[in-house]
Protein backbone atom coordinates (compact mmCIF):
# COMPACT_ATOMS: atom_id res chain seq x y z
CA UNK A 1 0.00 0.00 0.00
CA UNK A 2 2.68 2.64 0.92
CA UNK A 3 4.90 1.33 -1.95
CA UNK A 4 2.21 2.41 -4.28
CA UNK A 5 1.01 5.35 -2.29
CA UNK A 6 5.02 6.24 -3.31
CA UNK A 7 4.99 4.98 -6.78
CA UNK A 8 1.95 7.42 -7.24
CA UNK A 9 3.77 10.32 -5.38
CA UNK A 10 7.20 10.14 -7.32
CA UNK A 11 4.52 10.14 -10.64
CA UNK A 12 3.33 13.29 -9.77
CA UNK A 13 4.59 16.75 -11.14
CA UNK A 14 5.43 17.58 -7.60
CA UNK A 15 7.85 15.11 -6.83
CA UNK A 16 9.42 15.95 -9.84
CA UNK A 17 8.99 20.15 -9.71
CA UNK A 18 12.72 21.50 -9.60
CA UNK A 19 12.85 25.02 -8.81
CA UNK A 20 13.53 26.17 -12.22
CA UNK A 21 9.59 24.61 -12.94
CA UNK A 22 8.41 26.74 -10.04
CA UNK A 23 10.40 30.01 -10.89
CA UNK A 24 8.36 29.58 -14.23
CA UNK A 25 4.71 28.59 -12.97
CA UNK A 26 5.52 31.60 -10.96
CA UNK A 27 6.33 34.19 -13.89
CA UNK A 28 3.35 32.75 -15.50
CA UNK A 29 1.28 33.86 -12.64
CA UNK A 30 2.45 37.54 -13.08
CA UNK A 31 2.14 37.84 -16.66
CA UNK A 32 -1.50 36.24 -16.05
CA UNK A 33 -2.09 39.03 -13.63
CA UNK A 34 -0.97 41.76 -15.63
CA UNK A 35 -2.93 40.28 -19.00
CA UNK A 36 -6.27 40.21 -16.88
CA UNK A 37 -5.83 42.54 -14.13
CA UNK A 38 -3.59 45.20 -16.03
CA UNK A 39 -5.31 44.40 -19.29
CA UNK A 40 -1.58 44.31 -21.01
CA UNK A 41 -1.49 43.43 -23.93
CA UNK A 42 -4.09 40.98 -22.60
CA UNK A 43 -4.75 38.94 -26.28
CA UNK A 44 -1.43 38.02 -26.61
CA UNK A 45 0.33 37.85 -23.16
CA UNK A 46 -2.47 36.34 -21.70
CA UNK A 47 -1.93 33.19 -24.26
CA UNK A 48 1.56 33.55 -23.62
CA UNK A 49 1.80 32.59 -20.37
CA UNK A 50 -0.91 29.71 -19.91
CA UNK A 51 1.32 28.40 -22.78
CA UNK A 52 4.33 29.19 -20.21
CA UNK A 53 2.24 27.55 -17.55
CA UNK A 54 1.74 24.62 -19.54
CA UNK A 55 5.14 24.08 -20.54
CA UNK A 56 6.47 23.87 -17.16
CA UNK A 57 4.45 21.88 -15.81
CA UNK A 58 6.39 18.65 -14.63
CA UNK A 59 5.95 15.06 -15.95
CA UNK A 60 3.05 16.91 -17.99
CA UNK A 61 5.64 16.99 -21.29
CA UNK A 62 3.29 19.27 -22.89
CA UNK A 63 6.34 20.42 -25.47
CA UNK A 64 9.43 18.83 -26.52
CA UNK A 65 11.77 21.29 -27.84
CA UNK A 66 14.43 18.70 -28.59
CA UNK A 67 12.14 18.19 -31.24
CA UNK A 68 13.23 21.69 -32.94
CA UNK A 69 16.70 21.69 -31.42
CA UNK A 70 19.55 23.15 -33.94
CA UNK A 71 16.90 25.38 -35.37
CA UNK A 72 15.22 22.91 -37.43
CA UNK A 73 12.45 20.08 -37.27
CA UNK A 74 13.32 16.78 -36.88
CA UNK A 75 10.90 14.92 -38.63
CA UNK A 76 11.54 11.83 -37.83
CA UNK A 77 11.24 11.38 -33.86
CA UNK A 78 8.30 14.04 -34.31
CA UNK A 79 6.14 11.64 -36.03
CA UNK A 80 6.17 9.39 -32.71
CA UNK A 81 6.51 12.38 -29.95
CA UNK A 82 5.01 15.13 -30.70
CA UNK A 83 2.21 16.84 -28.80
CA UNK A 84 -0.56 19.19 -29.48
CA UNK A 85 1.58 21.90 -28.46
CA UNK A 86 4.39 20.62 -30.78
CA UNK A 87 1.96 20.68 -33.54
CA UNK A 88 0.51 24.12 -32.91
CA UNK A 89 4.30 25.19 -32.92
CA UNK A 90 5.09 23.61 -36.94
CA UNK A 91 3.17 27.30 -37.14
CA UNK A 92 5.60 29.72 -35.61
CA UNK A 93 8.24 27.29 -37.24
CA UNK A 94 7.42 27.74 -40.59
CA UNK A 95 6.65 30.95 -40.33
CA UNK A 96 3.08 30.97 -40.41
CA UNK A 97 0.75 32.44 -37.57
CA UNK A 98 3.01 35.91 -37.77
CA UNK A 99 2.00 36.13 -41.89
CA UNK A 100 -1.69 35.32 -41.17
CA UNK A 101 -1.83 38.24 -38.09
CA UNK A 102 -0.34 40.73 -40.86
CA UNK A 103 -3.41 39.42 -43.03
CA UNK A 104 -5.26 40.82 -40.20
CA UNK A 105 -3.04 43.70 -39.05
CA UNK A 106 -3.96 44.87 -42.38
CA UNK A 107 -7.24 44.56 -42.95
CA UNK A 108 -7.41 46.68 -39.52
CA UNK A 109 -4.96 49.28 -40.67
CA UNK A 110 -6.19 52.20 -42.31
CA UNK A 111 -3.19 53.81 -44.68
CA UNK A 112 -5.07 57.20 -45.47
CA UNK A 113 -2.94 59.09 -43.24
CA UNK A 114 -0.09 57.42 -44.79
CA UNK A 115 -1.22 58.16 -48.16
CA UNK A 116 -2.21 61.85 -47.20
CA UNK A 117 1.10 62.46 -45.45
CA UNK A 118 4.01 60.48 -47.38
CA UNK A 119 6.64 62.30 -45.27
CA UNK A 120 5.28 59.84 -42.26
CA UNK A 121 6.97 57.28 -43.71
CA UNK A 122 10.13 58.93 -43.24
CA UNK A 123 8.94 59.00 -39.53
CA UNK A 124 8.81 55.56 -39.16
CA UNK A 125 12.22 54.50 -41.02
CA UNK A 126 14.14 56.91 -38.67
CA UNK A 127 12.33 55.26 -35.41
CA UNK A 128 13.74 51.61 -36.07
CA UNK A 129 17.12 53.27 -35.34
CA UNK A 130 16.27 51.46 -32.51
CA UNK A 131 16.48 48.03 -33.87
CA UNK A 132 20.05 48.55 -35.32
CA UNK A 133 21.85 50.09 -32.44
CA UNK A 134 20.18 47.49 -30.07
CA UNK A 135 21.84 45.00 -32.35
CA UNK A 136 25.47 46.34 -32.09
CA UNK A 137 24.78 46.38 -28.45
CA UNK A 138 23.49 42.67 -28.33
CA UNK A 139 26.75 41.81 -30.17
CA UNK A 140 28.67 43.79 -27.19
CA UNK A 141 26.82 41.63 -24.80
CA UNK A 142 27.97 38.94 -26.32
CA UNK A 143 25.03 37.35 -28.23
CA UNK A 144 25.60 35.96 -31.83
CA UNK A 145 24.98 38.07 -34.70
CA UNK A 146 21.61 35.93 -35.69
CA UNK A 147 20.40 36.17 -31.97
CA UNK A 148 21.43 40.25 -31.51
CA UNK A 149 19.64 40.70 -34.73
CA UNK A 150 15.99 39.16 -33.72
CA UNK A 151 16.50 40.90 -29.90
CA UNK A 152 16.63 44.80 -32.00
CA UNK A 153 13.69 43.63 -33.69
CA UNK A 154 11.93 44.16 -30.43
CA UNK A 155 13.01 47.59 -30.76
CA UNK A 156 10.43 47.81 -33.96
CA UNK A 157 7.94 47.12 -31.51
CA UNK A 158 5.57 44.87 -33.31
CA UNK A 159 5.16 41.35 -32.25
CA UNK A 160 4.10 39.37 -35.06
CA UNK A 161 7.36 40.89 -37.06
CA UNK A 162 9.70 39.69 -33.68
CA UNK A 163 7.91 36.64 -33.46
CA UNK A 164 8.57 35.79 -37.62
CA UNK A 165 12.19 37.16 -36.83
CA UNK A 166 13.14 35.18 -34.14
CA UNK A 167 11.48 31.79 -35.45
CA UNK A 168 13.83 32.73 -38.25
CA UNK A 169 17.33 33.79 -36.66
CA UNK A 170 17.29 32.36 -32.61
CA UNK A 171 14.67 30.10 -32.09
CA UNK A 172 15.85 29.51 -28.62
CA UNK A 173 15.56 32.87 -27.60
CA UNK A 174 11.81 33.08 -28.91
CA UNK A 175 9.86 33.18 -25.34
CA UNK A 176 12.12 35.64 -23.93
CA UNK A 177 11.90 38.14 -27.16
CA UNK A 178 8.38 37.37 -27.41
CA UNK A 179 7.33 38.27 -23.72
CA UNK A 180 9.90 41.29 -24.01
CA UNK A 181 8.26 42.43 -27.13
CA UNK A 182 4.88 42.52 -25.97
CA UNK A 183 5.21 43.41 -22.38
CA UNK A 184 7.43 46.59 -23.35
CA UNK A 185 4.21 47.30 -26.26
CA UNK A 186 1.79 47.41 -23.00
CA UNK A 187 3.91 49.56 -21.51
CA UNK A 188 4.79 51.94 -24.53
CA UNK A 189 2.39 54.63 -22.70
CA UNK A 190 5.04 54.23 -19.84
CA UNK A 191 8.21 54.18 -21.60
CA UNK A 192 7.87 57.12 -24.55
CA UNK A 193 6.10 60.39 -22.35
CA UNK A 194 9.45 60.88 -20.19
CA UNK A 195 11.44 60.70 -23.65
CA UNK A 196 9.10 62.47 -25.46
CA UNK A 197 9.03 65.57 -22.73
CA UNK A 198 12.77 65.37 -22.55
CA UNK A 199 13.26 65.83 -26.39
CA UNK A 200 10.89 68.49 -26.97
CA UNK A 201 10.38 71.97 -26.05
CA UNK A 202 7.18 72.92 -24.54
CA UNK A 203 6.42 74.84 -27.69
CA UNK A 204 7.00 72.23 -30.20
CA UNK A 205 4.36 69.98 -28.50
CA UNK A 206 1.95 72.99 -28.90
CA UNK A 207 2.75 73.16 -32.70
CA UNK A 208 -0.99 72.06 -34.64
CA UNK A 209 -0.52 70.81 -37.50
CA UNK A 210 -3.17 71.63 -40.51
CA UNK A 211 -5.69 69.08 -41.13
CA UNK A 212 -4.59 66.08 -43.63
CA UNK A 213 -6.33 66.14 -47.48
CA UNK A 214 -8.79 63.72 -48.22
CA UNK A 215 -7.33 60.36 -49.41
CA UNK A 216 -9.96 59.20 -52.50
CA UNK A 217 -11.09 55.45 -52.37
CA UNK A 218 -8.63 54.70 -55.71
CA UNK A 219 -5.50 55.68 -53.93
CA UNK A 220 -6.31 53.53 -50.87
CA UNK A 221 -7.22 50.35 -53.17
CA UNK A 222 -3.63 51.53 -55.33
CA UNK A 223 -1.51 52.06 -52.04
CA UNK A 224 -1.20 47.94 -50.87
CA UNK A 225 -0.74 47.26 -54.64
CA UNK A 226 2.14 49.40 -54.82
CA UNK A 227 3.96 49.02 -51.92
CA UNK A 228 4.02 45.16 -52.11
CA UNK A 229 4.90 45.37 -55.38
CA UNK A 230 8.10 47.72 -54.66
CA UNK A 231 9.06 46.74 -51.44
CA UNK A 232 8.69 42.99 -52.38
CA UNK A 233 10.87 43.29 -55.61
CA UNK A 234 13.68 45.05 -54.05
CA UNK A 235 13.59 43.08 -50.92
CA UNK A 236 12.11 39.42 -51.24
CA UNK A 237 12.60 38.75 -47.62
CA UNK A 238 10.56 41.01 -46.57
CA UNK A 239 7.70 39.77 -48.91
CA UNK A 240 6.03 37.62 -46.43
CA UNK A 241 5.63 39.95 -44.58
CA UNK A 242 4.60 43.11 -46.47
CA UNK A 243 2.91 40.77 -49.01
CA UNK A 244 0.30 39.65 -46.38
CA UNK A 245 0.07 43.35 -44.55
CA UNK A 246 -1.04 44.47 -48.13
CA UNK A 247 -3.26 41.60 -48.86
CA UNK A 248 -5.39 42.37 -45.74
CA UNK A 249 -5.42 45.98 -46.80
CA UNK A 250 -6.81 45.28 -50.65
CA UNK A 251 -9.47 42.85 -48.79
CA UNK A 252 -10.58 46.19 -46.98
CA UNK A 253 -9.86 48.88 -49.24
CA UNK A 254 -11.64 47.43 -52.11
CA UNK A 255 -14.80 46.96 -50.44
CA UNK A 256 -15.81 43.43 -52.69
CA UNK A 257 -14.56 41.17 -50.49
CA UNK A 258 -16.29 42.07 -47.11
CA UNK A 259 -16.94 38.30 -45.44
CA UNK A 260 -13.04 37.60 -46.15
CA UNK A 261 -12.19 40.78 -45.12
CA UNK A 262 -14.13 40.26 -41.50
CA UNK A 263 -13.17 36.79 -41.38
CA UNK A 264 -9.52 37.68 -41.26
CA UNK A 265 -10.13 40.73 -39.06
CA UNK A 266 -12.05 38.43 -36.62
CA UNK A 267 -12.33 34.89 -36.96
CA UNK A 268 -9.03 34.55 -38.31
CA UNK A 269 -6.91 36.69 -36.46
CA UNK A 270 -8.45 35.87 -33.27
CA UNK A 271 -7.52 31.62 -33.63
CA UNK A 272 -4.12 32.29 -34.93
CA UNK A 273 -3.51 34.67 -32.08
CA UNK A 274 -4.60 31.71 -29.54
CA UNK A 275 -2.38 29.20 -31.55
CA UNK A 276 0.14 31.79 -31.68
CA UNK A 277 0.44 32.95 -28.06
CA UNK A 278 0.19 29.51 -26.61
CA UNK A 279 2.92 27.97 -28.69
CA UNK A 280 5.55 30.83 -27.94
CA UNK A 281 4.86 30.78 -24.41
CA UNK A 282 5.46 27.29 -24.66
CA UNK A 283 9.01 27.65 -26.07
CA UNK A 284 9.67 29.16 -22.70
CA UNK A 285 11.01 26.32 -20.91
CA UNK A 286 12.74 27.36 -17.69
CA UNK A 287 16.20 26.14 -19.41
CA UNK A 288 15.67 28.70 -22.17
CA UNK A 289 14.24 31.56 -19.81
CA UNK A 290 15.96 31.37 -16.52
CA UNK A 291 19.56 32.45 -17.56
CA UNK A 292 21.36 36.18 -17.72
CA UNK A 293 20.62 36.21 -21.20
CA UNK A 294 16.97 36.39 -20.16
CA UNK A 295 17.77 39.34 -18.55
CA UNK A 296 19.90 40.65 -20.71
CA UNK A 297 17.33 40.53 -23.65
CA UNK A 298 15.11 42.55 -20.96
CA UNK A 299 17.38 45.49 -20.75
CA UNK A 300 18.05 45.79 -24.47
CA UNK A 301 14.01 45.85 -25.18
CA UNK A 302 13.48 48.98 -23.45
CA UNK A 303 16.95 50.14 -24.76
CA UNK A 304 15.19 49.36 -28.59
CA UNK A 305 12.07 50.92 -27.63
CA UNK A 306 13.94 54.28 -26.18
CA UNK A 307 16.28 54.96 -28.91
CA UNK A 308 13.36 53.82 -31.35
CA UNK A 309 11.44 56.72 -29.93
CA UNK A 310 13.98 59.08 -29.64
CA UNK A 311 15.13 58.39 -33.77
CA UNK A 312 11.33 59.50 -34.59
CA UNK A 313 11.39 62.38 -32.35
CA UNK A 314 14.55 63.56 -33.80
CA UNK A 315 14.37 63.31 -37.29
CA UNK A 316 10.44 65.65 -36.88
CA UNK A 317 12.45 68.27 -35.39
CA UNK A 318 15.19 67.82 -37.89
CA UNK A 319 12.79 67.88 -40.63
CA UNK A 320 10.49 70.91 -39.41
CA UNK A 321 14.18 72.66 -39.73
CA UNK A 322 13.55 72.95 -43.68
CA UNK A 323 9.33 73.41 -43.02
CA UNK A 324 8.06 76.69 -43.67
CA UNK A 325 6.16 78.13 -40.84
CA UNK A 326 2.46 76.97 -41.01
CA UNK A 327 3.66 73.81 -42.30
CA UNK A 328 5.47 72.62 -39.18
CA UNK A 329 4.82 69.27 -37.78
CA UNK A 330 4.58 68.27 -34.11
CA UNK A 331 7.55 66.36 -33.37
CA UNK A 332 5.39 64.42 -31.19
CA UNK A 333 3.90 62.22 -34.10
CA UNK A 334 7.77 61.09 -34.70
CA UNK A 335 7.70 59.00 -31.92
CA UNK A 336 4.55 56.93 -32.87
CA UNK A 337 6.81 55.69 -35.71
CA UNK A 338 7.73 52.83 -33.20
CA UNK A 339 5.00 50.39 -34.73
CA UNK A 340 2.53 49.45 -31.18
CA UNK A 341 -0.04 50.24 -33.16
CA UNK A 342 -2.22 52.53 -32.25
CA UNK A 343 -1.09 52.86 -28.94
CA UNK A 344 1.89 54.75 -29.63
CA UNK A 345 -0.54 57.39 -31.76
CA UNK A 346 -2.15 57.74 -28.95
CA UNK A 347 0.38 58.25 -25.95
CA UNK A 348 1.30 61.04 -29.24
CA UNK A 349 -2.22 62.27 -28.72
CA UNK A 350 -2.20 62.68 -24.79
CA UNK A 351 0.83 64.00 -24.35
CA UNK A 352 0.36 66.58 -27.19
CA UNK A 353 -3.53 67.61 -25.46
CA UNK A 354 -1.54 68.24 -22.48
CA UNK A 355 0.69 70.84 -23.81
CA UNK A 356 -2.28 72.25 -25.96
CA UNK A 357 -5.63 71.26 -25.24
CA UNK A 358 -6.92 71.81 -28.60
CA UNK A 359 -4.27 69.69 -30.46
CA UNK A 360 -5.55 66.73 -31.97
CA UNK A 361 -2.83 64.80 -33.47
CA UNK A 362 -4.50 61.56 -33.32
CA UNK A 363 -5.08 61.35 -37.09
CA UNK A 364 -1.08 62.87 -37.60
CA UNK A 365 0.08 60.37 -35.36
CA UNK A 366 -1.36 57.16 -37.15
CA UNK A 367 0.82 58.10 -40.31
CA UNK A 368 3.98 57.63 -38.89
CA UNK A 369 2.55 54.88 -37.01
CA UNK A 370 1.62 52.47 -39.87
CA UNK A 371 4.75 53.70 -41.51
CA UNK A 372 6.48 51.83 -38.42
CA UNK A 373 4.64 48.72 -38.99
CA UNK A 374 6.36 48.82 -42.72
CA UNK A 375 9.17 49.61 -41.76
CA UNK A 376 9.72 47.26 -39.04
CA UNK A 377 8.47 44.83 -42.09
CA UNK A 378 11.39 45.89 -43.80
CA UNK A 379 14.07 46.35 -41.18
CA UNK A 380 13.39 42.49 -40.32
CA UNK A 381 13.37 41.22 -44.35
CA UNK A 382 17.01 43.04 -44.40
CA UNK A 383 17.80 41.44 -41.06
CA UNK A 384 16.96 37.98 -42.35
CA UNK A 385 18.81 38.11 -45.81
CA UNK A 386 21.99 39.65 -43.95
CA UNK A 387 21.98 37.12 -40.76
CA UNK A 388 20.08 34.18 -42.26
CA UNK B 1 34.59 33.77 -26.13
CA UNK B 2 35.21 34.34 -30.23
CA UNK B 3 36.43 37.01 -31.33
CA UNK B 4 33.70 40.12 -32.55
CA UNK B 5 34.61 41.38 -35.83
CA UNK B 6 33.45 44.91 -35.07
CA UNK B 7 33.65 46.33 -38.80
CA UNK B 8 31.46 43.69 -40.15
CA UNK B 9 28.80 44.31 -37.33
CA UNK B 10 28.77 48.13 -37.60
CA UNK B 11 28.77 47.66 -41.84
CA UNK B 12 25.55 45.36 -41.22
CA UNK B 13 24.13 47.78 -38.93
CA UNK B 14 24.78 50.66 -40.90
CA UNK B 15 23.97 49.29 -44.44
CA UNK B 16 20.80 47.58 -42.91
CA UNK B 17 19.72 51.36 -41.52
CA UNK B 18 20.52 52.72 -44.25
CA UNK B 19 18.78 50.21 -46.79
CA UNK B 20 15.38 51.19 -44.49
CA UNK B 21 15.46 54.77 -44.95
CA UNK B 22 16.06 54.62 -49.13
CA UNK B 23 13.30 52.21 -48.99
CA UNK B 24 11.07 54.50 -46.80
CA UNK B 25 12.57 57.57 -48.55
CA UNK B 26 11.23 56.09 -51.88
CA UNK B 27 7.81 55.04 -50.45
CA UNK B 28 7.49 59.30 -49.94
CA UNK B 29 8.53 59.81 -53.76
CA UNK B 30 5.93 57.33 -54.70
CA UNK B 31 3.31 58.36 -52.57
CA UNK B 32 4.13 62.34 -53.55
CA UNK B 33 3.78 61.31 -57.50
CA UNK B 34 0.10 59.18 -56.38
CA UNK B 35 -0.93 62.00 -54.20
CA UNK B 36 0.40 64.56 -56.77
CA UNK B 37 -1.64 62.66 -59.74
CA UNK B 38 -4.78 62.26 -57.56
CA UNK B 39 -5.07 65.43 -56.22
CA UNK B 40 -4.23 67.17 -59.87
CA UNK B 41 -7.56 64.65 -60.96
CA UNK B 42 -9.88 65.69 -58.26
CA UNK B 43 -8.72 69.36 -59.07
CA UNK B 44 -9.90 68.74 -62.62
CA UNK B 45 -12.86 67.14 -61.72
CA UNK B 46 -14.53 69.65 -59.53
CA UNK B 47 -13.04 72.93 -60.08
CA UNK B 48 -15.74 75.00 -57.95
CA UNK B 49 -15.25 72.62 -54.86
CA UNK B 50 -11.46 74.49 -54.26
CA UNK B 51 -12.98 77.86 -53.75
CA UNK B 52 -15.16 76.17 -50.85
CA UNK B 53 -13.08 76.75 -47.47
CA UNK B 54 -13.49 74.70 -44.77
CA UNK B 55 -14.67 77.40 -42.39
CA UNK B 56 -17.33 77.77 -45.30
CA UNK B 57 -18.18 74.31 -45.13
CA UNK B 58 -18.55 74.47 -41.36
CA UNK B 59 -20.92 77.68 -41.02
CA UNK B 60 -23.23 76.22 -44.11
CA UNK B 61 -23.33 73.09 -42.01
CA UNK B 62 -23.67 74.79 -38.79
CA UNK B 63 -26.37 76.98 -40.18
CA UNK B 64 -28.40 73.53 -41.89
CA UNK B 65 -28.01 72.24 -38.52
CA UNK B 66 -29.55 74.95 -36.83
CA UNK B 67 -32.17 75.31 -39.60
CA UNK B 68 -33.45 71.54 -38.83
CA UNK B 69 -33.02 71.46 -35.15
CA UNK B 70 -35.67 74.36 -35.00
CA UNK B 71 -37.86 72.69 -36.92
CA UNK B 72 -40.42 70.59 -33.82
CA UNK B 73 -40.79 66.95 -34.90
CA UNK B 74 -43.38 64.96 -32.98
CA UNK B 75 -42.12 63.57 -29.84
CA UNK B 76 -42.72 60.09 -28.50
CA UNK B 77 -43.96 61.45 -25.47
CA UNK B 78 -42.37 58.91 -23.46
CA UNK B 79 -40.58 60.19 -20.17
CA UNK B 80 -37.76 57.77 -19.53
CA UNK B 81 -36.07 58.67 -15.60
CA UNK B 82 -32.86 56.90 -15.33
CA UNK B 83 -32.07 55.90 -11.90
CA UNK B 84 -28.35 57.43 -10.94
CA UNK B 85 -26.28 55.73 -8.16
CA UNK B 86 -23.77 58.25 -6.38
CA UNK B 87 -20.49 57.11 -4.85
CA UNK B 88 -20.79 57.95 -1.05
CA UNK B 89 -19.81 61.48 -0.20
CA UNK B 90 -20.02 63.79 2.86
CA UNK B 91 -21.14 66.43 0.70
CA UNK B 92 -24.12 64.36 -0.79
CA UNK B 93 -24.98 62.71 2.36
CA UNK B 94 -28.82 63.37 3.51
CA UNK B 95 -27.60 62.51 7.09
CA UNK B 96 -25.48 66.02 6.87
CA UNK B 97 -27.81 67.75 5.05
CA UNK B 98 -30.97 66.99 7.18
CA UNK B 99 -31.75 68.97 10.53
CA UNK B 100 -30.37 66.19 13.15
CA UNK B 101 -32.43 66.04 16.15
CA UNK B 102 -30.72 67.68 18.88
CA UNK B 103 -29.81 65.40 21.59
CA UNK B 104 -32.31 64.84 24.55
CA UNK B 105 -30.55 65.08 27.47
CA UNK B 106 -32.05 64.30 30.72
Amino acid sequence: MSESLLKFFQETGFAGATWGNIVMILVSFLLLYLAIKHKFEPLLLFTIAFGMLLTNLPGAGMFHSELFAGGHVHWGSFVQNAGLLDYLYLGVKLGIYPCLIFVGVGAMTDFGPLIANPKSFMLGAAAQVGIFLTFIGAIALGFTPAQAGSIGIIGGADGPTAIFLTSMLAPELLGPIAVAAYSYMALVPVIQPPIMRLLTTKKERMIKMEQLRPVSKTEKILFPIVIAVIISMLLPSAAPLIGCLMLGNLMKECGVVDRLSKTVQNELMNIVVIFLGLTVGATATAEAFINLKTLGILLLGVVAFAVGTSGGLLLARFMNLFLPEGKKMNPLIGAAGVSAVPMAARVAQTVGQEANPSNFLLMHAMGPNVAGVVGSAVAAGILLSFLG
Amino acid sequence: MTQIDWSSILTVAFIGFSLVIVMLLLMVFVMKGFGAVFTHQRKKQSPSQSEVDGETVAAIMTALRLFSSARHDRETEMLTILSIKRAYSPWNSKIHGLTQMPDYRK
